[in-house]
């Protein structure tokens, strides 16, 4: 029984699952904000602060993800685009995050509500992407993944 | 190529971060009196803050008084004292008490939890009255015991006709009581009660009697810094209560006062005078805390609009026709004081520039920088409307580098002999001042 020359298999990273979980926090941000800019019931922009808050915790810990990622050699060649999507999106949370310890209307509209669109749409081309940014390593048979 | 307009973007976010944290406060002076000058409201990313560290009082160390007055401790080692009531017989109470507690809403509320503890504003309160006598009048008590223990974060206090009422976070109690009684074993009675949980933001019920001493006046603060709790908590709020001393019925008195953190008569006119802690957030500048006298079914603001018709943009849904009614207050104490006690002098018993106006406990501002506050002032009165600049009375509480502060004032109030009185909350002390004549 003759085996095939070159066996090779997708490594996938782990990095992908914990950004697509942060995203979905960030992107809900956004119908949080737009409830309390119809309605002016203040849970609504509670709930924001927490998403917002919650999207940038897990966006640290995507960080780190990506760090072991490299260091298992997870991860191919970063992505910078993919990369660059997901990090302007980080740095606009954070000062969405800020605006949002604001108190009452001014704390979502309306530089609050316009920021969470800006990261949705952001988030929305990298989510498409596959939430990744590392290029897919392919490993051959017996090497290490 | 593709992220560059996205990459400037950021970096222009940055430094509007970065301005928005610099704004410094302006001379205080400037907002004094009936007309204070108001900058245009600012939006901030961090709000401006500086928040002194407390460290308390090293022994014989004292708050500073001008010359030819004198200032002694009548208390050390109390917990939390905010309010100070000389009854008629000379015994001093001092209500020690402190926020029951409130349940963080957003991530921010933690973060605000752990700036006020570093000023000394979330040690436990006693929830007692301490009652102290000095019968000799030299200021230093010859009897320190508590009078009654286990309140509700009582407040004010206030004793008319044989009842001692104190105003606990949610409702008034009453004790039989007469002077000269050094315990109160009795439970309390409630006889009415006031706004308080589950959030109880502003959580103090300030407390005075009508000069006939048929009406009680409730100071009852708002549930938020400017409705981020929600409209609903509001309700009943921000406002003055006038209550009926002997069946507890009450209504509103006067509404829009956004923290009215003491109350006080003035002699002579019988009008009520309240001093008020107005909104944060919105720039060192704004917007100044106020005394002013407190008329009937008035609507002072709050959260409309400030100083008469400045509207607040933080508040939806708006309503013009509540600005439109707004009164403009009598007197403004300059922003962020954090004015917590008042009380009318009587006559020149600490010094001739006394005789006429009003004592103010400034409890000292977090929202701002440089700090503001910090002090007892002397507001002067002509023809029984506040008048004129403020006189630092009682100063020292911050340390000279600003940034410890070793006590905050909070109620004020004069003793029979004439002498006035403070309760330190951060120093967990009273001092007493007096003319130096005698000493």
């Amino acid at each position: 029984m003759a085996e095939p020359i070159a066996v090779t298999r997708v490594v996938r990273p782990l990095h992908p699952f914990f950004v697509g979980l942060g995203g979905a926090l960030l992107m809900a941000a956004l119908f949080t904000d737009f409830m309390y800019s119809s309605n002016s019931l203040m849970q609504w922009a509670n709930f924001s602060a927490w998403l917002i808050t919650g999207g940038l915790i897990l966006a640290l810990v995507s960080a780190i993800v990506l760090i072991i990622d490299f260091a298992l050699g997870r991860g191919g060649p970063i992505r910078w685009l993919d990369f660059g999507l997901l990090a302007v999106a980080a740095v606009l949370s954070i000062v969405n995050v800020f605006i949002h310890t604001r108190d009452a209307w001014t704390s979502v509209v309306p530089s609050g509500i316009t920021i969470s669109a800006i990261v949705t749409i952001l988030l929305a081309v990298a989510g498409l992407r596959g939430w990744c940014v590392t290029a897919t390593r392919l490993a051959g048979r017996g090497e290490i993944a | 190529m593709k992220a560059r307009p996205i990459r400037s973007a950021c970096v222009l976010t940055v430094l509007a971060m970065l301005c928005a944290c610099s704004g410094k406060g302006g001379d205080p002076s400037k907002q004094y009196g009936p007309d204070p000058y108001l900058p245009a409201p600012g939006q901030f990313l961090l709000p401006p803050m500086s928040v002194p560290k407390a460290v308390g009082w090293k022994a014989g160390e004292t708050p500073s008084v001008p010359a030819g007055m004198h200032i002694q401790a009548m208390a050390t080692g109390l917990m939390h004292p905010r309010i100070v009531y000389p009854l008629p017989n000379g015994d001093v109470l001092v209500v020690e008490s402190n926020s029951p507690g409130t349940k963080p809403f957003r991530p921010k509320d933690y973060i605000q939890g752990k700036v006020k503890a570093r000023a000394g504003a979330a040690d436990k309160g006693g929830n007692r009255i301490t009652l102290l006598r000095d019968a000799n009048g030299d200021g230093t008590p010859e009897l320190r015991t508590v009078l009654v223990d286990n309140l509700h974060s009582p407040y004010g206090v206030v004793w008319v006709a044989g009842t001692l009422y104190v105003a606990n976070t949610d409702a008034i109690i009453t004790f039989p009581f007469t002077p000269g009684q050094t315990k109160i074993t009795v439970p309390g009675t409630k006889l009415t009660d006031l706004p308080a949980g589950p959030i109880d933001h502003h959580w103090t019920k300030s407390m005075v009697a009508s000069p006939d001493g048929s009406k009680l006046y409730v100071g009852v603060g708002s549930n938020s810094n400017i409705t981020e709790n929600g409209m609903e908590v509001e309700e009943g709020r921000a406002a003055i209560y006038e209550v009926d001393r002997l069946t507890g019925a009450k209504r509103i008195y006067a509404t829009g006062t956004r923290n009215p953190t003491n109350l006080a008569i003035q002699p002579g006119t019988g009008q009520l005078f309240a001093v008020v802690n107005e909104r944060d957030e919105i720039g060192p500048d704004l917007v100044p805390d106020y005394l002013s006298s407190i008329k009937g079914g008035g609507f002072y603001g709050w959260p409309y609009s400030y100083w008469g018709q400045h509207v607040d943009e933080r508040v939806h849904p708006q309503k013009p026709e509540m600005v439109a009614k707004a009164i403009k207050p009598d007197y403004g104490l300059s922003s962020h004081v954090a004015a917590l006690g008042v009380t009318f002098s009587q006559g020149e018993t600490l010094s001739p520039q006394f005789a006429n106006g009003a004592f103010v406990g400034e409890h000292g501002s977090w929202d701002r920088d440089p700090l503001n506050g910090y002090q007892v002032i002397f507001v002067p009165f002509v023809n029984g409307k506040p008048s004129g600049a403020p006189i630092p009375v009682v100063t020292g509480f911050l340390a000279s580098d600003k940034k410890s502060v070793r006590g905050r004032p909070v109620g004020v109030a004069l003793d029979r002999t004439g002498a006035l009185i403070i309760a330190d909350d951060a120093g967990n002390a009273v001092w007493r001042v007096s003319a130096a004549v005698g000493h």
